[in-house]
C-alpha cells in the first residue's frame, strides 16, 4: 500500500519543519525503555551500559546542534561559553523537555567547570534502579546530548561538562 | 472502610506483587491462599467476565477482581462497605503499574515486581484513596 | 473511537526528541550488526518488545475491552497511532476475506529529518512499528503478521 506523496522530494528540498511537532510522552518513555534494554543486552557492567547510553545521547546532541542553530540562530555560531550554556539551559531544554533546566552554576573551585542541574530528568521519571545496579543513572543519555552540543560547538577545550556521578547534575 | 491487601498476577497466573496494609484478623486470608485467588475467582464466577471485573463478598471482607484484556489480574481485598473499588483498581493499573513497571526498562514484565518506585507509589496511592482508612476494624 | 487523542494522554514531548533518539538507536544497531536485513529484523524485535509494554499503556489509558473483530482492531490501532505518534493513518486495502488490510501513513514522526543513504536502501527503517503492532496484539490474543508494503524512505505498513 502506498504513501500518498507521489513525488519523492529529497529531504533537502523540503522546508525544515519548525520543530513544534509533538508525540506522547508514553511513546518516548517506551522507546527510551527499549534503548536502555538494548544497551543493557550489549553490556556486561553498569559503566559499560552508561557509556553506551552516553554515546547514544551524543549522537542525538550532534544532530540537535545543526537543527537548532539553523532554526533559532540563523546559522550563526556561538563562541561564548556562557552563552552556549545558557542556550542549552533555556532554549534547548525547553524545546526538548518542555521547561528550562533547574539551575546553571559556576564552580567555585574551577574557573572552567559549570554544573547544569536538573532535578527531575524526563528519562528517569519511570526508572527505579535496583540495588545491584545502584550506580546506574540513565540520565547519562542527557549528559551525552549536552556534551555533544558543547563539543560540537567547539567549546570542548574550555569545558567538558562535568559528568559527576551525583544524580542529575552534569 | 479499609483496604486489606492487593495481589497482582500476570497472564500465566504468576504472582507479581503482594502487599498488605491492614491485616484482617483470623480470616485465613493468607498469602498462600491468595496465590490461588485467581483460579478460585474464575471457578466461582457465575457470569462471563467480559467486563473484566467482579467482586465477591463474605461476611468479613470483599474481594474485587479486575482482569485486563492483556490478561493481567489485580485483586484487592477490602472491608465489606467499600465503594468504587473498581475505579481504584483501574487507576492503579493506569497510574502506578503502567507508569512504574511498564515504562521501567529495568522491570521484566513476567517477573515479580521489585521496583521501589512502584512500591512507594502504590502505597501512597492506596493510602490517599478514600477507601483506605488507616486502622483496621 | 474517533475522538481526539488528548483525552487519553495529555502529556507530550517534542517529536524531534523521539525522532532523533530513534535515529541514534538505528545508527547504533547498524554499527553493531552491519547486515541491513539483520538490522531490519532487530528493529522489528525491539518493536515487538515495545508493543508488549505499549499495549498495557493503551489498555489502561483507553479502558478499552477486547476487540470484537478485525475491523474493530483496525480502529483501535488507528487510535493508537494517534495517541502515540500523533498521526492519523488511513485504513485501506481490505482483502476480500476481510483478514488483511493496510495502514497508510501520510506523515510519520519517525522519519522526519531522515534520508537513507544509497548503501542502506534495503533498510526497513520503520520496521519497529510492525513489531509494535505484532507485540501489542499478541498480548490480547491476536496473532498477526505485520509488514511494510511500501516506504516513502520507501514506507507503508500493514498487517
Amino acid at each position: 500500500m502506498s504513501l500518498t506523496g507521489r513525488t519523492r522530494l529529497s529531504i533537502l528540498d523540503k522546508p525544515l519543519s519548525r520543530g513544534k511537532g509533538e508525540v506522547s510522552l508514553s511513546c518516548f518513555a517506551l522507546l527510551f525503555s527499549e534503548v536502555v534494554q538494548y544497551c543493557q543486552n550489549k553490556s556486561q557492567t553498569v559503566p559499560e551500559l552508561q557509556n553506551k547510553l552516553h554515546e547514544l545521547g551524543q549522537k542525538v546532541g550532534v544532530k540537535l546542534i545543526d537543527l537548532y542553530f539553523v532554526r533559532e540562530r540563523n546559522c550563526k555560531r556561538e563562541i561564548k561559553l556562557l552563552n552556549i550554556l545558557l542556550f542549552v539551559k533555556s532554549t534547548l531544554w525547553k524545546a526538548l523537555f518542555g521547561r528550562e533546566a533547574d539551575k546553571l552554576e559556576h564552580s567555585n573551585d574551577d574557573e572552567n567547570t559549570y554544573y547544569l542541574m536538573e532535578k527531575d530528568p524526563l528519562v528517569n521519571k519511570f526508572i527505579s534502579v535496583p540495588r545491584d545496579k545502584s550506580s546506574l543513572n540513565c540520565a547519562v543519555f542527557i549528559a551525552g546530548i549536552v556534551e555533544a552540543v558543547l563539543t560540537g560547538t567547539d567549546l570542548r577545550p574550555k569545558l567538558p561538562p562535568t559528568g559527576t556521578k551525583e544524580q542529575h547534575i552534569w | 472502610m479499609t483496604v486489606y491487601n492487593i495481589y497482582i498476577f500476570d497472564k500465566a497466573g504468576t504472582l507479581l506483587y503482594y502487599e498488605e496494609w491492614n491485616r484482617l484478623k483470623q480470616s485465613g486470608m493468607t498469602r498462600g491462599r491468595g496465590g490461588k485467588t485467581n483460579s478460585f475467582v474464575s471457578k466461582i464466577s457465575p457470569t462471563d467476565t467480559k467486563e473484566g471485573f467482579l467482586c465477591y463478598k463474605t461476611s468479613k471482607y470483599t474481594l474485587h477482581f479486575l482482569e485486563t484484556p492483556s490478561g493481567l489480574k489485580f485483586v484487592i481485598n477490602t472491608d465489606v462497605h467499600s465503594q468504587g473499588v473498581r475505579e481504584l483498581l483501574q487507576q492503579i493499573y493506569n497510574q502506578v503499574y503502567v507508569e512504574y513497571v511498564v515504562k521501567n526498562p529495568l522491570c521484566n514484565l513476567s517477573q515479580p515486581i521489585q521496583s521501589e518506585l512502584f512500591k512507594s507509589n502504590l502505597d501512597s496511592y492506596i493510602k490517599q484513596s478514600p477507601i483506605f482508612l488507616s486502622k483496621a476494624l | 473511537m474517533s475522538r481526539s487523542t488528548t483525552r487519553f494522554d495529555t502529556k507530550k514531548v517534542n517529536s524531534e526528541l523521539v525522532t532523533l533518539t530513534y535515529g541514534a538507536l538505528v545508527a547504533q544497531i547498524i554499527k553493531d550488526l552491519e547486515n541491513t536485513d539483520d538490522v531490519s529484523k532487530q528493529l522489528e524485535r525491539l518493536g515487538y518488545n515495545m508493543g508488549i509494554r505499549l499495549i498495557e499503556d493503551f489498555l489502561a489509558k483507553t479502558g478499552t475491552g477486547r476487540c470484537l473483530d478485525l475491523k474493530d482492531t483496525a480502529d483501535k490501532i488507528q487510535t493508537a497511532f494517534r495517541m502515540y505518534l500523533g498521526v492519523q493513518p488511513n485504513v485501506a486495502n481490505w482483502s476480500a476475506a476481510g483478514d488483511e488490510f493496510s495502514f497508510v501513513l501520510d506523515s510519520n514522526p519517525l522519519t522526519d529529518l531522515v534520508e537513507l543513504p544509497e548503501d542502506l536502501k534495503g533498510l526497513k527503517y520503520c520496521n519497529i512499528i510492525c513489531g509494535v503492532i505484532r507485540g501489542a496484539l499478541e498480548m490480547v490474543q491476536l496473532d498477526v503478521q505485520s509488514w511494510i508494503v511500501q516506504d516513502q524512505l520507501k514506507r507503508g505498513s500493514k498487517h
